[in-house]
């Protein structure tokens, strides 16, 4: 009997994979997630100056930059410096008379590094050496709270948008056997639960699919970009987390989906009968939002808990800040359970409901009352 | 032996299906379901396969209550065709080969095997929706009969179809029939019916009002006697039981029962007797007299 469940979860994927709005889909989103990993390298990223000399020893300009990247040129005079200057072959150039000749107004930046390069160079030189600042932090190690926040922000997207478009596939998929009756041959054959079990599964792996693609496309974007120098630790952790959460959150909206839609027999009305169900997931998706900005909120907290927000707020919850491991397990397993509850409760649904072709079908109805 | 008996069906408060509609289908048979719209064809076949439960009654098959397992080796065609429309014919049937429990060897064998008898073999690949009606409703035979079902339960398996198309579904089911199989199939082409059948269930109003087998049913209707005389006296069948009808110096009688030998003596006296003999009602005669 389980064979059923596999047999229709196959073709699921099957139909879906091979469809040209997959592929085209797959590539698009691999495509502008890995180059959102290059963003901030076109944005800002670490500065780079190329600096031109002439007939003066290079300043010790990398001191105060240790993360810029300095290049410097020697010039034989001011003159091939000038030519050099005005082509924009060069960001300054140091020359003979503690001078320092530039195109227009220097770089703030860039004015300040030479000023303290200069001044370090010639206190060197004078004998005198001075002990530098050494900068302590007591309160917590702030150093990738920006980062975090930035991974956090397109979790919530990732993840809001590919389990909505996930399950709309359940909803129209099971919209589809319905109205074209063909679920009455089905399930002929076999069980509801095979068929809508059998349909959130397949729909799963290839959501699953989607969402790898993107994780992967997006940290490998990153390693190429140099951007991932800048990720905390444990982000394999919060890639692998996203990846489980994605798996909870959608076996639960898919399991709503499937049984609201098993209300309805044609595809105008999909929209319509899910409602409850894109509210509970929109109303998760503007918390789990909030919650990349400040993730120790307390609503944030108090919603990373309970399902079904949870499954998004806690992915996103983890990646923006540390969270206790012992809540990321209650969270999970309270998760799991409404899960479990909620496909027990959309099996029932869908059962009573799919094969009662015609005029939408009351839910309450359908939960209370017996077998069509 | 599939055994409907007392199947009782209401919709809502007060409309009434099915009330207590009863017949058999033995191995091997051919039964035509025939009614008017809303009589209850389509919810009697729906109860036989499960999709919808009935009120009271029971259906066996081999003598014992039809349950899933046993379903699950039936053959099913409902009324509003259902298939996936963007999956390949060959794919398709192979599918509900395996839901039905076939192995993928024998899934593949069998649809190869129903691709070529039903014409398909040239439109394998392509998706269903790419098919005319005909090659859909082709395919949608296939997918009833995969996994060679012990009973078929086809609701309107000819509707919309071309002369060549029928041809080509009433062959295929007579040799089901042939091999063992029992086969309902509901129809409003009722010549159809009196080709295939061997026997029919009139049903009118959610109730049975005949059923049995074609011949029985037409001896129930009686024998009937058609004379046709030309030319006759006025007044020749005055005072003879039975239907005149009058076409140009023909005059066409109708009786059913009656002393034969005295119409005909009656006739010869009346003109020249062009016709005189029997003959059987057809299944639209038989479906008028019992529905009205």
């Amino acid at each position: 009997m389980k064979n059923h469940l596999f047999m229709v979860a196959g073709r699921e994927i099957r139909a879906q994979v091979r469809t040209k709005a997959f592929v085209i889909g797959l590539i698009v989103s691999v495509l502008v997630v890995g180059g959102l990993a290059f963003a901030p390298k076109l944005l800002g990223g670490p500065d780079s100056y190329t600096l031109g000399r002439v007939q003066v020893a290079e300043l010790p300009v990398a001191t105060f930059a240790p993360d810029a990247e300095i290049k410097w040129r020697e010039f034989p005079d001011e003159a091939a410096a000038k030519t050099a200057l005005l082509d924009g072959d060069v960001d300054a150039a140091v020359v003979s008379g503690s001078r320092v000749l530039t195109d227009g107004e220097i770089d703030s930046e860039l004015g300040l590094l030479l000023q303290s390069a200069n001044r370090e160079a010639q206190i060197g030189a004078s004998g005198v050496t001075i002990t530098p600042l050494a900068m302590e932090s007591v309160g917590a190690d702030a150093r990738y709270e920006g980062a975090r926040r930035g991974i956090a922000t397109v979790l919530v997207l990732v993840l809001f948008f590919m389990i909505i478009g996930s399950v709309m596939m359940v909803a129209m998929g099971v919209v589809e056997e319905k109205g074209s009756r063909i679920v009455e041959i089905l399930l002929t054959s076999i069980r509801p639960w095979q068929l809508l079990g059998g349909k959130i599964l397949g729909l799963g792996v290839v959501g699953l699919i989607n969402m790898a693609a993107i994780l992967a496309a997006g940290l490998a974007g990153a390693l190429v970009s140099g951007l991932a120098a800048d990720f905390p630790p444990g982000m394999t952790g919060i890639v692998i987390g996203a990846l489980v959460w994605f798996i909870l959150g959608y076996a639960f909206f898919a399991a709503f989906s499937g049984a609201l839609a098993a209300l309805v027999s044609r595809q105008e009305e999909v929209g319509n009968v899910l409602q409850p169900m894109t509210l509970l997931l929109m109303v998760s998706y503007g918390v789990s939002f909030y919650a990349s900005a400040d993730p120790t909120a307390p609503i944030a907290t108090v919603l990373s808990f309970i399902p079904p927000f949870s499954s998004m707020v806690m992915p996103v919850r983890t990646a923006a800040a540390e969270v206790p491991v012992w809540e990321v397990a209650l969270s999970g397993a309270l998760m799991l359970a409404a899960v479990v509850g909620m496909l027990a409760l959309g099996a029932r649904i869908y059962e009573r409901a799919v094969l009662r072709t015609g005029a939408r079908v009351r839910l309450l109805e359908v939960i209370t009352g017996n077998k069509p | 032996m599939l055994d409907i008996t007392g199947l009782r069906k209401t919709f809502g408060a007060d409309k009434v299906a099915l009330d207590g509609v009863s017949f058999a289908v033995r191995p091997g048979e051919m039964f035509g379901f025939v009614g008017a719209n809303g009589a209850g064809k389509t919810t009697t076949m729906r109860i036989v396969m499960g999709v919808l439960s009935a009120d009271a009654g029971q259906v066996a098959w081999q003598g014992r209550p039809l349950g899933f397992a046993e379903r699950r080796r039936f053959g099913y065609m409902p009324e509003e065709r259902g298939l996936y429309q963007k999956m390949k014919v060959g794919e398709q049937i192979d599918y509900f080969g395996r839901l039905h429990g076939l192995s993928p060897a024998d899934a593949a064998k069998a649809t190869t095997g129903l691709v070529e008898r039903l014409g398909l073999t040239e439109r394998r690949g392509d998706a269903v929706e790419a098919l005319s009606l005909g090659n859909q409703q082709r395919v949608q035979l296939a997918v009833a009969l995969v996994h060679d079902p012990e009973v078929l339960v086809l609701d309107e398996p000819f509707s919309g179809l071309d002369p060549l198309a029928v041809e080509a579904l009433a062959e295929v089911l007579q040799e089901r029939a042939r091999g063992g199989v029992p086969v309902i199939f509901s129809s409003h082409q009722l010549e159809l019916v009196d080709r295939l059948c061997d026997s029919i269930g009139i049903i009118s109003a959610g109730r049975m009002v005949a059923s049995g087998s074609v011949d029985a049913l037409r001896s129930a209707e009686g024998q009937r006697l058609r004379v046709v005389v030309r030319d006759p006296k006025p007044g020749w069948a005055e005072n003879l039981p039975g239907t005149l009808t009058v076409a140009g110096d023909r005059e066409t009688l109708v009786v059913t029962g009656g002393d034969d030998q005295a119409i005909l003596r009656a006739a010869v006296q009346a003109g020249r007797v062009e016709h005189f003999g029997s003959e059987r009602p057809t299944i639209t005669e038989i479906f008028k007299e019992a529905v009205s």
